[in-house]
């Protein structure tokens, strides 16, 4: 049975409806992200799992018993789960260590409990050494590891994180990234991770929610989010992509310069008909002359119009001969062309994703 | 560089020479040989030492009470969703703008043992033989001074809570604490130095506080620092006597002080601003109305009761016959308005003094202020310091420095009004201070950078852009420093002559003569001046402008 | 503006006692003159109550125009403390000093803090009254009866005290009101006069019956006509009986030992920056028409032309104890001190 279920999960502030019927079950010991741009409603859906925010429609369950309804909240105190937020909210008036025995306290374990639970998790996020400071002593990034420990220290039902890296620095937030997940599996506790950070999501998730404008787009396991968009939108927002027109007839998918057969895509038949494909820069081979290409993967001349050097990769814009279409194609940065160039472009027709 | 100078001495003869003319004189003679015999005759009788305790006593209590009142008020203002939020800034402004001594004289006819008219009240419903409250006790004079001095508590904690973060709750409630935990266990908590800020400034408030000990406190056999420190200008007027006894209430001011800042150093309640620092208001149920039945409580008790027998007395013949029309008489009134010959004289002495105090309070405090915020003189600091140095100096002992200091020749400004005026502008320098830079603070430098670049220099600066942004600031600062300076006794008591009485003294001597309906009436003058102008400052200065911390 | 306003109100209350300038004898007139140029006068007011004391301010003005009397009233004892204070400052601010406490004079006097100058009008007072000092520095202008009172709600006739003694019955325990000698001057007179009577040991049995101590000698009538207490101790007969003509239910007992008398002068400090006005205010007291101004308040006369308000006993009437001014100037502040450390305050 699944531990955590949302079921047509709704909120409205007056006439906007921020959350907008969210289906998601997360199974015991999984984690899962909530992705999307600001405003797409993943905070208030956090909120919602921790019983902070109402629903207007739909529920939600733990293990199997509804905890939140239009009309019955159960109280976030009782819901045994644990949140980091945005702000960490670590008490400024309390030390590292009474922090993360707030909980434990809570539940009245006997002193010598709490005591050792205190310090093994300390041990754990390597804060031992600084149990006695107050929050205004620590780092950001220390100040994030007692968040941590605070919320896991008290074996949660589940885990909620509010954005909990957005306020660290580029390398701190690498760093804390890889904690996470390692706490995560030391500890498996089931959790919800909500950010808008997509490399962050895929660091640390087994499977990604992406939201938008209310809605859940898509919940994939991370590669194949990136693999196999299944819409626009998420195509769009999770790494860079090429979104191709073209209509489908007679299991042949045509498109302005290229055409290939529609079931080598999805490894099934399409309905005919307009059909839009994404597919990633990288997925596409650049070439001085003319690849040697398996038969079934197109191949096109074309121009460099412009080029961006990223750092790790350089990013192409390339016309093809014969056609409308200005493609986006990464390559490794030896591999330099000028602008004004003769390209040859290859397509796998397996890493082409059939999206709506 | 002409200006630090000015100010530099401004400052030295408000604030620095009274106080060191104070220390010095504790150790002199009257001829200015060196002696510790002043230590010895302050300290050397048991009644003495007995006031000190006392005071310490009393502040420690009245403090509490304060605290206790004000910091559910602040909790339920800032953080819940309790109702008649508008009503509660009212009684909290109320209670803070009516004076302490006239608020003591309130208690005295609602709580005299057998007079008192919540003891006549409670003897006719239930037939009891003993009243049930006495304002003649140490507690009911500790309960009567806290409730006019609560607002100090909840000004800070108020203030303290509007700065929590929604998400420091939100931790304690997900980690298992409800509601009323989490407010005693993490919101409080979070508040701590501002709790104990008010606290320790209701303390000295306390401890400083001279019309309500004398008022009540001699009749209830309570001899406190304050009354004991007059005692020692009876004649022979011993002023030497009177700074050696002073010391120690400089000493535990200035200890207190200290004590908080190391207590708070390691914490860092900065952080208590927190980033995402969404605030949401907590939803209370049914106890929304509990909280808002103890603020009611509290402003029926701290205001309507005291003002409103206040008012009955002012218009009756004989306040203990009650009300009825052959008691009402507007008598009172006319004693005081067309027969009294100092009461008109005291009422605009009143109004100029605390005005002129407040305008040259204001225009130090403003200068001062420009220079700390902008950093203009390395000694700006120094200015700061104090100008910020009465807040801990009680106002008794301020006076008493002023007595020390310009009374007698070469200055003889005893009894003149404009050493009653420096007083008054020392007194409340730090008020006017604090408020003058944080509308600096609030004026971004690049403000006055972008005029200056377009070839102004920093007086036009000044006139076009600064003076103009900090205007209405500036207003509700003076008006607070007007308003506070209009009720101020302690520091004015021993300045005064006979023609430069204020009200607030004039009030302290017909207290003497026994004659609470004409006292009622001249309070109740009193209150409307007050109101007119927390009036006119609500419509000028927002109508938040008494209560907004700086 | 306010001040002309308070003038002609002044001068319309106080209409009947205006004298013209041809009606005043010639010593005042000279006195007037010379005091109309120095236009006011400053009147430290220890003796009589406040609403006495603005009643003989106004009167003084409506007989003398162009001189004003600004009234400063206080305990006696506060009024010393500020003519102390002003002493100390070297500040001269204060023409006339009147207080209860007449052990001050001769303290004064000693100091060389006064200026000599009898009043002609001293001479018409009561015989007993005149030349209260032989050289001339300080001069009568009040006598104060002190006694005893009652709420008669709270304590019937019968049960009222009828000796000062009587008030150390433990039965009258939370019943009794007294001022304060550390304030009033009078209080300082009594307690120097039960001292001198009974010993101190009378205020350490006074204290166990818990007075409620006020600071004015009028505190204890107020607490009376509020009920709050039943008896009050040294209260001044005037105020009491102005209060009873009020309708409060109050009544005098005059204690069987006698009625203590505190005759009381005034002085002009050597130093008055007004010293023509403060000789003609001096004139005005020691004439009939200061009598006249506070007998319908039930003011004690002090010239015999001012017959005793209604109702009252007249002086000859009554037994009067009094202590002498040698032992009021040593022993006021003696039982001060005595009076602290029996009642704490």
């Amino acid at each position: 049975m699944s531990r955590l279920i949302l079921s047509n999960l709704t909120k409205r502030y007056g006439a906007l409806t921020v959350v907008d019927g969210v289906d998601l079950a997360l199974e015991e010991g999984e984690f899962v992200s909530l992705l999307g741009p600001s405003g797409c409603g993943k905070t208030t859906t956090l909120r919602m799992i921790a019983g902070f925010v109402p629903p207007d429609g739909g529920s939600i369950a733990l293990d199997g018993a509804i905890i939140s309804a239009p009309d019955s909240v159960l109280p976030p105190e009782r819901r045994g789960m644990s949140m980091i937020f945005q702000s960490y909210a670590i008490w400024p008036n309390m030390t590292v260590e009474e922090n993360v025995a707030f909980g434990l306290k809570l539940r009245k374990l006997p002193n010598a409990e709490v005591r050792a639970r205190t310090a093994e998790m300390l041990e754990t996020v390597q804060m031992a050494h600084l149990a006695g400071r107050y929050p205004a002593e620590l780092s950001g990034g220390q100040q994030q590891r007692v968040a941590l420990a605070r919320a896991i220290v008290i074996k949660p039902a589940v885990l909620l994180l509010d954005e909990p890296l957005s306020n660290l620095d580029a390398n701190l937030r690498e760093e804390m990234r890889f904690e996470i997940r390692r706490l995560h599996n030391a500890f498996r506790i089931t959790t919800v991770y909500v950010t808008h950070d997509q490399a962050e999501a895929m660091a640390t998730s087994d499977r990604i929610a992406v939201m938008h404008a209310g809605r859940v787009e898509q919940i994939d396991a991370p590669h194949l989010l990136y693999a196999r968009p299944r819409t626009r939108f998420v195509a769009g927002f999770i790494g860079r992509t090429n979104l191709i027109e073209g209509n489908v007839a007679n299991d042949i998918f045509a498109a302005d310069g290229f055409s290939l057969p529609a079931s080598s895509m999805a490894g099934q038949a399409l309905p005919p008909g307009p059909t839009l494909v994404s597919v990633r820069p990288q997925s596409i081979g650049l070439h001085r002359g003319v690849p040697d290409a398996p038969s079934g993967h197109p191949v096109m001349q074309g121009t460099i119009l412009e080029r961006t050097y990223l750092g790790e990769s350089w990013d192409y814009v390339v016309s093809p001969a014969e056609s409308g279409l200005r493609l986006r194609v990464a390559a490794p940065p030896l591999d330099v062309h000028d602008v004004g160039g003769a390209v040859w472009l290859a397509l796998d027709p397996r890493q082409l994703a059939v999206v709506q | 560089m002409a200006l630090w100078i000015a100010l530099a001495l401004a400052l030295a003869f408000l604030v620095a020479f009274p106080l060191i003319k104070l220390m010095i004189a504790s150790v002199e003679t009257r001829d200015g040989a060196f002696t510790l015999n002043n230590y010895a005759t302050a300290y050397g009788r048991a009644r003495y030492l007995e006031a000190l305790f006392n005071s310490l006593k009393l502040g420690a209590l009245s403090a509490a009470i304060a605290t206790l009142i004000a910091v559910p008020m602040a909790w339920a203002v800032s953080r819940t969703d309790m109702p008649g939020k508008g009503f509660c800034w009212a009684m909290v402004m109320a209670a803070f703008v009516l004076p302490p001594y006239l608020g003591a004289i309130g208690w005295i006819l609602l709580a005299g043992p057998n007079s008192g008219f919540l003891n006549v009240l409670w003897r006719a419903v239930t037939g009891a033989e003993d009243p049930i409250v006495n304002i003649y006790t140490f507690s009911g004079l500790a309960t009567v001074i806290a409730l006019h001095s609560f607002p100090l508590v909840f000004l800070f904690v108020k203030s303290a809570l509007d700065l929590i973060s929604s998400e420091m709750e939100d931790a304690a409630n997900i980690l298992g604490a409800g509601t009323f935990a989490t407010m005693r266990r993490v919101t409080l908590p979070l508040a701590g130095p501002a709790i104990l800020g008010g606290f320790i400034i209701v303390f000295l408030e306390t401890i400083a506080l001279f019309g309500t000990p004398a008022i009540i406190g001699i009749p209830a056999r309570i001899n406190v620092v304050t009354t004991q420190l007059w005692q020692f200008f009876e004649h022979p007027v011993r002023m030497e006597v009177a700074a050696a006894y002073a010391m120690p209430l400089l000493l535990i001011t200035v200890a207190m002080i200290g004590a908080q800042k190391l207590l708070l150093a390691r914490k860092g309640f900065v952080s208590q601003t927190g980033k995402g620092g969404e605030r949401r208001e907590i939803k209370l149920g049914a106890w929304r109305w509990v909280m808002f039945a103890w603020c009611a409580g509290v402003g029926l008790f701290a205001v309507m009761l005291p003002v409103m027998v206040l008012v009955q007395a002012s218009f009756a013949k004989a306040w203990g016959r009650g009300l009825s029309v052959d008691n009402f008489t507007f008598r009172n009134y006319y004693h005081l308005l067309f027969e009294h010959d100092m009461a008109l004289t005291s009422v605009w002495n009143t109004i100029w003094f605390s005005a002129a105090a407040a305008t040259i309070a204001l225009i130090i405090a403003l200068l001062v202020a420009y220079m700390v915020v902008r950093k203009l003189s390395r000694f700006a600091d120094a200015l700061g310091f104090l100008a910020m140095a009465p807040f801990v100096i009680p106002g008794i002992i301020m006076a008493i420095g002023f007595y020390a200091a310009y009374a007698s020749p070469p200055f003889a400004m005893y009894g003149t009004a404009a050493l009653i005026i420096l007083a008054f502008a020392a007194r409340f320098l730090p008020i006017a201070f604090a408020n003058a830079s944080a509308a600096m603070r609030a004026v971004h430098p690049e403000m006055e950078e972008a005029v200056r670049i377009l070839g102004g220099g920093r007086m036009t600066a000044i006139r076009f852009v600064t003076a103009p942004l900090v205007k209405r600031a500036l207003l509700g600062g003076w008006l607070i420093v007007f308003i506070v300076a209009t009720r101020e006794l302690s520091a004015a008591v021993f300045l005064v002559g006979p023609r430069t009485r204020t009200m607030s003294v004039l009030l302290y001597d017909l207290s003497e003569a026994g004659n609470f309906e004409v006292l009622a009436a001249f309070g109740g003058i009193l209150l409307v001046i007050t109101m007119v102008f927390v009036a006119v400052g609500m419509k000028l200065a927002g109508r938040d402008f008494m209560l907004r911390r700086s | 503006m306010l001040i002309s306003r308070r003038t002609i109100a002044a001068l319309a209350a106080a209409l009947p006692f205006a004298a013209r300038a041809q009606d005043l004898p010639a010593h005042e007139r000279t006195l007037h003159e010379a005091a109309r140029r120095e236009g006011e006068l400053t009147w430290y007011s220890g003796q009589y109550s406040a609403e006495h004391s603005e009643t003989v301010g106004r009167a003084f003005t409506a007989r003398f125009p162009g001189v004003r009397c600004n009234v400063v009233r206080s305990t006696s004892q506060v009024a010393f403390q500020r003519l102390s204070q002003d002493m100390r400052a070297g500040a001269a601010q204060c023409d006339v000093f009147s207080s209860t406490d007449f052990g001050h004079y001769s303290l004064l006097k000693r100091e060389n803090r006064l200026l000599q100058y009898r009043p002609e009008n001293d001479a018409g007072l009561f015989p007993d009254l005149r030349r209260a000092d032989p050289d001339g520095y300080y001069h009568t202008s009040f006598m104060g009866l002190y006694l005893m009172a009652h709420n008669t709600r709270r304590v019937p006739e019968a049960d009222a005290p009828k000796k000062w003694t009587d008030a150390l019955d433990p039965k009258y325990r939370n019943q009794i009101a007294v001022g304060h000698p550390g304030f009033s001057g009078a209080i300082g007179i009594w307690a120097v006069q039960m001292r001198k009577m009974y010993g101190w040991d009378y205020f350490t049995r006074l204290e166990r019956n818990r007075p409620m101590i006020g600071r004015s000698s009028l505190d204890p009538v107020t607490a009376l006509n509020a009920g709050e207490r039943g008896i009050g101790l040294a209260v001044p007969s005037s105020s009491t009986s102005l209060s009873i003509s009020r309708g409060n239910p109050l009544k005098l007992i005059y204690p069987e030992e006698g009625v203590l008398a505190t005759i009381s002068p005034s002085a002009i400090p050597r130093n008055a920056p007004h010293p023509n006005a403060a000789k003609l205010f001096m004139e005005f007291t020691t004439s009939r028409y200061l009598s006249d101004a506070i007998r319908p308040m039930f003011g004690d006369p002090i010239h015999p032309d001012t017959a005793p308000a209604e109702g009252m006993r007249a002086v000859s009437e009554i037994r009067l104890i009094s202590p002498t001014q040698a032992e009021a100037e040593s022993g006021v502040p003696e039982v001060r001190e005595l009076w602290r450390d029996t009642f704490g305050v």
